[in-house]
C-alpha cells in the first residue's frame, strides 16, 4: 500500500470531520475545535508530501507547517478572546443566540 | 508503514469523538488526544522537530486554552446536541462523500511512487538558515502578527468596567 495514499486519506477524513464539527456544532468554542482539526489536516498534507514527495522539495513542507502552527496559535488566541468577550456580554456561547446584528 | 497503520485509525477515532461528543469538555480532551497522536505521527514520519513543535503549541497551548475556556463559560444544552444527531449524520455523509470522491479520483489518476529509503531528516541548522534567509519576510510578518495578537488578546481580556456588564433584558 502506498503510504502517501494512506496519509492523504487520513488528511481528507480529518478535514471532513473538522468541517462536520464546524457545520453542526452550536457552541462557538467547539466550532474552534473543528477549525483546529481542519488546520491539522492541511499540515498533515505538507508533511506527507515532504516525506514521500520529490527530494528536491527539501525543507519546504516543515517550514510551511511551522508558519501554519504559529498562525493557528494566533487564530486560537484571538478566537477564544472574542468568544470570552461575547460570553461576558451575552452569558452564552451558543451561536444561535447571537443574533443582535440581524436585520 | 506499521506505525502509520496503527496511528491513522486512532487519530480518526479521537477526531470523531472530538466532533461527536455532546459534553464539551470531553470533546476538548479528545481533541487534545487527536493532536498528540498527530504529533506522534510526525515523529514516526521523521519530522522530529515539527512533532515537538506540534506537541508544545497544539497540545500544550491551544488544547489547554480551549479546555480552560470551556471551564469558564457555561455549556449549552447537551440534550439539544443529542437531538440534532440524525441531522448531523446526514450532514457528515454530505461532507465525507465529496471528499472521498475527489480522493478516489486523484488515486485513480495515479500517485507518484514514494521515495524509498530512510526518512529525510530536518536539520535544524538548515531549517534556521532557510527561515532567516529566504523566509525572513514571512518570519517578520508572523512576528508582527503574533505581537498584534498578544496586544489584542490582552485588550480583550482586560476588565472594561461598565462595558463588561451584560445588557439589560428588554
Amino acid at each position: 500500500m502506498n503510504p502517501l495514499a494512506v496519509l492523504l486519506t487520513l488528511s481528507a477524513l480529518l478535514f471532513a470531520l473538522g468541517l462536520l464539527g464546524v457545520l453542526t456544532r452550536r457552541n462557538a468554542i467547539l466550532i474552534l475545535v473543528g477549525i483546529e482539526l481542519m488546520l491539522n489536516a492541511a499540515n498533515l498534507n505538507f508533511i506527507a508530501f515532504w516525506r514521500y514527495g520529490p527530494p528536491e522539495a527539501a525543507l519546504t513542507g516543515p517550514t510551511m507547517v511551522l508558519f501554519s502552527i504559529a498562525i493557528a496559535a494566533a487564530e486560537a488566541a484571538v478566537g477564544l478572546a472574542i468568544i470570552l468577550m461575547v460570553f461576558r456580554h451575552t452569558k452564552s456561547t451558543d451561536l444561535n443566540k447571537l443574533d443582535s446584528l440581524r436585520g | 508503514m506499521i506505525p502509520l497503520l496503527i496511528l491513522c485509525p486512532l487519530i480518526l477515532l479521537a477526531a470523531l469523538g472530538a466532533v461527536w461528543k455532546a459534553r464539551p469538555v470531553h470533546a476538548a480532551l479528545l481533541l487534545a488526544l487527536a493532536l498528540s497522536l498527530i504529533a506522534v505521527l510526525y515523529l514516526a514520519l521523521g519530522g522530529g522537530f515539527i512533532g515537538l513543535v506540534q506537541f508544545m503549541v497544539y497540545v500544550g497551548g491551544i488544547a489547554i486554552l480551549i479546555v480552560f475556556s470551556l471551564l469558564i463559560t457555561r455549556p449549552g444544552d447537551e440534550g439539544e446536541e443529542v437531538a440534532r444527531r440524525p441531522k448531523s449524520v446526514a450532514l457528515g455523509a454530505a461532507c465525507v462523500v465529496p471528499v472521498l470522491g475527489a480522493l478516489l479520483y486523484t488515486f485513480g489518476k495515479g500517485l507518484p511512487e514514494p521515495a524509498e529509503g530512510a526518512a529525510p531528516s530536518v536539520p535544524l541548522e538548515k531549517l534556521g538558515d532557510q527561515l532567516f534567509t529566504t523566509g525572513l519576510p514571512a518570519v517578520l510578518a508572523v512576528a508582527v502578527l503574533l505581537t498584534a495578537v498578544l496586544i489584542g488578546a490582552a485588550m480583550f481580556a482586560r476588565d472594561f468596567g461598565k462595558n463588561s456588564e451584560p445588557p439589560a433584558d428588554s
